[in-house]
C-alpha cells in the first residue's frame, strides 16, 4: 500500500488517502453505467410522460435504446462480479494472510476480520446517526467524529449493492425469459419487472439526491468534491467528516502538533479564524 | 446579358418554387367519381351543423382518399340513397352492401357480408348463439366503431423493407402489366396486406375507446382495462414508442390464420388465449421461437389492484413503502442540514 502515502502535501496543505486508482475506475464505470441505464430506463417506466420519447430518441428510440440499456447492464454486471472478486482478493491478501502468516489465524478470526472491515456498519454508525440528528435539530453544537467511513458512505455503499443485487438479476432474467421460463412460471417475470424497475427508481432517486447532495451540491463541496477523481481528500473535509480518522491518521505520521480542531464549524468562529489555512 | 450574381440567384430560386409548385400540385387522379360528386365535395369548406347540433365536414380531400383502399369504388357504391344532385342528408353508410367492384378470384360482386358472419359468432357480436340479444348489446362494435376510411401503407422490399412504394420495383410491374393505375392500386394493395395497416399503438388505442372505459368494463364484469394493464408491460410500451414489432391486441387474442373478426372469449375452448392454447401464443416464429409454454402464464393484463392481483399489489406495496421509507428521512436530513448551516455553533441544548 505504500504506492498511496497515508498524506500527500501539495502546495503547503494536506490530503488524505482514501481510494486507489482501481477503486475510482469501478467508480467511474459505476457512475457512467448507472447514469445510461436510468436514462435509457425511466424514460420505459414512464412512457406516457411527455419528455419520455424525447429523451428515448436520443439514443435511438425503442429499436436502439434498449441496446443501449443491456449493453450497460452487461458492463454494470460484470463491474459487480469484478469487484466481488476484488473484495474477496483484497480481503485474504492484507487482513487474512498476514494472520496466517503469524500463525494467529483461530477459527473464527476470518469472519471477525470480514465483519470488521471499515465498510461493514457497527454501533458507532448507530451512535452518529443519533449524534448527527441531536446536531441537526440544535440539540448540541457538537457533530459526531467521523470514523475512515462514515454511516453516510456504507449506506452509498450497501444501497447499491442491494440494488446491483435486485436489478441486475431481475435484469438478466427479463432479458433471457425464454430461457429462465424453461423453469420458472411466467408469472415470475411480473414481479421481476416490477422489482427491477421500482427498485430502479429508488435507486436512482437515492443516488441523484441523497448521494449528489453529499458529494456535489452541499456547501462543503459544491460543485464537486474531487475524491473520486484524485483519491485525497481536502484536510478541511477530512475534520469534517472524518474527525476521528483523521486524528489516527496524523498522530501516525507524527504530525500531533498539526492537529486541527474539530467539526469544521469551529473554525470558522471569528477568534479562532485564523487558526486554520 | 449581364445579371449580378444576386439576380442569378433570385431567378433560380423562384424557377425552382414553381418546378416545386407546379409538382405538388399534380395529383394522381383516378378516383371513380362518375357522379361528379366532387363538383362540391372538392371544396374543403364544405359543412353544416346537424340535427344533433353537431359540425360535420363533408370535404373529400381527393389525394387522400386516392391513397386508400377504397378510391376504386363509385361514391354512390356505399351511398346508395343518393340518387340526384343536389341531394338530401345521407344516410349512414352500410358496410355490408354489395358494390359494384367485382372480386377478381371469384367474379362475384364484392361485400363485406362475410365479416358479419364472422362477427356473429365471436365475442364482439350483439347475439348470443341462440340469437338472443345478449346484455347491453348496443355497447358491441359495428364496423365504423374500429374502422375508419384505411389508406394505403405500401411496402419496399427491393433491397431493404422500408415504408413506402419502391419505384425500382414498380419498374418490374411495367414489364408484364400497361395500365399504370392498375400497378399502382395492385403494388398498394399487396404491400399493404403484407403487414399491418395500423401500427400497435393505433390498433391498442382502438380497442381502449371501449375496454378502457370503466364503465363499460364494469357493466361487463371484464376483469381489466386491458389497453391500460397492456401499456405497462413492455410490450405496451414500446408500441407507446411506436415499434412495429411487438404484439397489440389482435396479435394474442385472434388464432394465427383466421380474420380478426373471429376474436373469441377466453373460456372458449377454440379461442387462441384459452387456458389450454395460451401456451402457443408467445411461442410463434415471429415472437419468442424457444418460449416454453409457461411463458404465456406472464400476467399480461395484470394491475396494481387489491382485487385483481392481490400478490402483485402488495409487492409494489412493498416498493413504494420502501422508497418512500428510504428516501423521506434522507431527504429530511438534507433539509435539516441546509438549516443547520445557517447557524452551525447554536443549540438550545447546554453549550459543550
Amino acid at each position: 500500500m505504500e504506492k498511496y502515502p497515508a498524506i500527500k502535501i501539495k502546495d503547503g496543505q494536506k490530503f488524505f488517502y482514501r481510494f486507489s486508482l482501481n477503486q475510482r475506475i469501478q467508480h467511474f464505470i459505476l457512475a457512467f453505467t448507472v447514469v445510461f441505464l436510468v436514462l435509457t430506463g425511466m424514460p420505459l417506466k414512464f412512457s406516457d410522460a411527455s419528455w419520455a420519447p424525447y429523451l428515448y430518441s436520443l439514443f435511438g428510440g425503442i429499436k436502439y435504446a434498449p441496446i443501449v440499456h443491456k449493453v450497460n447492464g452487461a458492463i454494470l454486471m460484470g463491474l459487480f462480479f469484478y469487484h466481488i472478486f476484488y473484495l474477496i482478493y483484497v480481503i485474504r491478501k492484507f487482513h487474512i494472510d498476514p494472520l496466517k502468516k503469524k500463525g494467529e489465524l483461530k477459527r473464527y478470526d476470518a469472519l471477525k476480520t470480514v465483519l470488521t472491515q471499515k465498510m461493514v456498519p457497527n454501533l458507532k454508525d448507530a451512535y452518529d446517526i443519533r449524534d448527527l440528528m441531536k446536531y441537526l435539530l440544535y440539540l448540541t453544537n457538537i457533530r459526531p467524529d467521523g470514523d475512515e467511513m462514515t454511516w453516510k458512505e456504507k449506506f452509498d455503499y450497501w444501497a447499491p449493492f442491494w440494488g446491483m443485487v435486485i436489478i441486475g438479476f431481475s435484469g438478466l432474467i427479463l432479458w433471457y425469459k425464454e430461457l429462465f421460463t424453461q423453469i420458472l412460471p411466467g408469472g415470475v417475470l411480473n414481479f421481476l419487472l416490477i422489482a427491477h424497475s421500482d427498485e430502479a427508481l429508488l435507486a436512482a432517486l437515492f443516488l441523484f439526491i441523497w448521494h449528489w447532495y453529499n458529494v456535489h451540491f452541499s456547501i462543503s463541496v459544491f460543485p464537486m468534491g474531487t475524491v473520486f477523481l484524485t483519491g485525497y481528500l481536502s484536510e478541511e473535509l477530512m475534520v469534517e467528516e472524518h474527525y476521528q480518522h483523521y486524528v489516527e491518521v496524523m498522530k501516525k505520521a507524527g504530525l500531533e502538533h498539526e492537529i486541527l480542531p474539530p467539526h469544521g464549524a469551529h473554525r470558522h468562529e471569528p477568534h479562532e479564524g485564523g487558526a486554520s489555512s | 446579358m449581364n445579371l449580378t450574381r444576386a439576380k442569378k440567384t433570385g431567378i433560380i430560386i423562384s424557377l425552382s418554387f414553381l418546378v416545386l409548385i407546379s409538382i405538388s400540385l399534380q395529383t394522381t387522379s383516378f378516383a371513380a367519381d362518375i357522379g361528379n360528386c366532387l363538383l362540391c365535395h372538392k371544396y374543403p369548406g364544405l359543412s353544416r351543423v346537424d340535427e344533433e347540433g353537431r359540425m360535420r365536414l363533408f370535404f373529400i380531400n381527393e389525394s387522400i382518399f386516392n391513397n386508400g383502399v377504397h378510391a376504386k369504388v363509385k361514391c354512390e357504391g356505399c351511398h346508395t340513397d343518393i340518387t340526384e344532385i343536389p341531394h338530401k342528408p345521407a344516410k349512414k353508410v352500410d358496410c355490408l352492401v354489395e358494390c359494384h367492384i367485382m372480386e377478381p378470384s371469384t367474379e362475384t360482386k364484392f361485400s363485406h357480408k362475410d365479416v358479419a358472419t364472422f362477427i356473429k359468432t365471436s365475442v364482439h357480436g350483439s347475439v348470443d348463439n341462440l340469437g338472443n340479444k345478449k346484455n347491453f348489446s348496443e355497447d358491441y362494435p359495428s364496423c365504423k366503431d374500429c374502422h375508419d376510411e384505411p389508406l394505403y401503407r405500401p411496402l419496399s422490399f427491393f433491397k431493404k423493407v422500408r415504408p413506402g412504394i419502391s419505384e425500382a420495383s414498380l419498374g418490374r410491374c411495367r414489364v408484364c402489366h400497361k395500365k399504370e393505375d392498375f400497378i399502382y392500386q395492385f403494388y398498394n394493395h399487396v404491400t399493404t396486406r403484407l403487414h399491418k395497416s395500423r401500427n400497435p399503438l393505433n390498433i391498442s388505442e382502438m380497442c381502449g375507446r371501449c375496454h378502457d372505459d370503466p364503465s363499460l368494463v364494469a357493466r361487463h364484469g371484464l376483469s381489466t382495462k386491458a389497453v391500460f394493464s397492456y401499456g405497462e408491460t413492455f410490450h405496451g410500451k414500446a408500441a407507446r414508442f411506436l415499434d412495429e414489432r411487438v404484439p397489440d391486441c389482435l396479435d394474442c387474442h385472434v388464432s394465427k390464420g383466421e380474420s380478426v373478426h373471429q376474436m373469441l372469449s377466453h373460456k372458449d375452448p377454440l379461442s387462441s388465449i384459452h387456458e389450454n392454447n395460451k401456451g402457443k401464443v408467445c411461442a410463434t416464429i415471429d415472437c419468442h421461437p424457444s418460449a416454453s409454454p409457461k411463458l404465456a402464464t406472464y400476467g399480461v393484463h395484470s394491475e396494481f389492484n387489491l382485487t385483481q392481483s392481490p400478490v402483485q399489489y402488495f409487492f409494489t406495496f412493498f416498493f413504494i413503502v420502501l422508497t418512500g421509507g428510504t428516501l423521506l428521512p434522507l431527504m429530511g436530513i438534507i433539509f435539516l442540514d441546509l438549516l443547520r448551516r445557517f447557524f452551525p455553533h447554536a443549540t438550545i441544548g447546554r453549550r459543550k
